[in-house]
């Protein structure tokens, strides 16, 4: 029994995983440790290449057949973790770009429209309000 | 001048150049002020906004129905004198006197916000799949239930200054109807809902939301539910 380990190890990251999506982190905070990850990765990719018996040798003490099968399983996990990771910037960048477009079109539109309409209704152009919200 | 000076239109337009100038100057006819937020459209909706009366927004970029509805709101609360805000769609299902109405509950304080409901009296006629489509997410929707909406997904929402200032429509897309319930029943803003009339036109039904579109939608609201803690 002893697949015990791995399958703890798979369902942690997939814990985390959870975690991460729910709780709204701290940017400096999740940057930092996806630096370290990033340090372990590169420390044990180097080693896993000079010494890959070693990695078989992981394996077997978490219960996993070869070495290999490890690595995949991990790579499963670490890809869900980027395909996570990509989704919640491209959220955060969709959010920018759209209070970014609103300054833009309030901005202009109320120029736009002080020109074209502003003497006509006897609405006096609001070109020292500030925009923003 | 008119009754409604202090009312803004916010007419959130995408690719409706058909028919876009024909709704608003017959909005204009009851209500002097509004704004149509061209969410970057492809054809000439701006043009045909441009030989209108009414303000024109444009978005640079397409951001999605949510995103215009926001920015039509940021703008219209700019206006000097501005005190009620409608939602309003842009290819002509939604009628003045049903805004006129919803207006006169909000001048006489019975809500901050009134949505219009198309399911309270069976006055106009909804097509039958739309109907159980639109029932099933109001059912299904815990904050529609909290706040005993029958209709969460109407696009005609008449809101006070108070209701229209603390709104922020973060869903660009076409979640944000829901978005807007969940705010509300989490706000402790006054909701009240009135039936209203829709008219399913060819144009409006060709342009309507699909069905299957549902499906995104539920999927963004479970998103946003998950990440907002």
């Amino acid at each position: 029994m002893k697949y015990i380990w791995i399958q703890l190890l798979l369902l942690a990251g997939t814990g985390i995983l959870v975690l991460m999506f729910v709780r709204r982190w701290d940017a400096a905070h999740t940057r930092a440790w996806k630096r370290m990850a990033f340090a372990a990765f590169v420390v044990a990719n180097v080693y896993a290449v000079f010494r890959p018996q070693d990695v078989n040798w992981v394996a077997n003490q978490l219960g996993v057949g070869r070495g290999a099968d490890l690595v995949l399983y991990l790579l499963v996990v670490a890809m869900a973790f980027m395909t996570l990771n990509t989704f919640m910037r491209f959220r955060s960048l969709e959010a920018k770009l759209t209070d970014l477009a609103r300054a833009i079109a309030v901005n202009d539109g109320q120029r736009a429209n002080a020109e074209r309409l502003g003497e006509v209704e006897g609405r006096p152009a609001a070109e020292s309000e500030k925009v923003g919200q | 001048m008119s009754d409604y000076d202090d009312v803004w239109l916010v007419i959130p337009a995408y690719n409706e150049g058909t028919v876009i100038a024909d709704v608003v100057e017959n909005a204009r006819k009851v209500f002097p002020n509004i704004v149509v937020v061209d969410d970057g459209s492809t054809d000439n909706s701006s043009e045909h906004i441009m030989t209108t009366g009414a303000h024109l927004v444009r978005h640079p970029v397409n951001l999605g129905q949510g995103a215009a509805l926001q920015t039509g709101l940021a703008y219209a609360l700019k206006q000097p004198g501005a005190q009620y805000f409608a939602t309003f769609d842009a290819d002509g299902q939604h009628q003045t006197p049903d805004v006129e109405k919803m207006v006169a509950l909000l001048r006489a304080d019975e809500a901050d916000v009134i949505l219009g409901s198309r399911f309270i009296e069976q006055t106009g006629e909804v097509p039958w799949i739309k109907r159980v489509v639109l029932r099933t997410a109001a059912t299904l929707s815990p904050t529609a239930r909290k706040l005993n909406l029958t209709d969460s997904h109407n696009g005609l929402r008449v809101l006070n200054r108070t209701a229209a200032a603390k709104v922020r429509i973060t869903m660009n897309g076409m979640a944000h109807a829901s978005e807007l319930v969940a705010f509300l029943a989490s706000s402790g803003l006054r909701v009240a809902e009135v039936p209203v009339d829709i008219l399913y036109t060819e144009y409006s039904r060709s342009k309507g939301q699909s069905l299957i579109n549902g499906v995104n939608i539920l999927f963004d609201i479970s998103l946003r539910e998950r990440a907002r803690k």
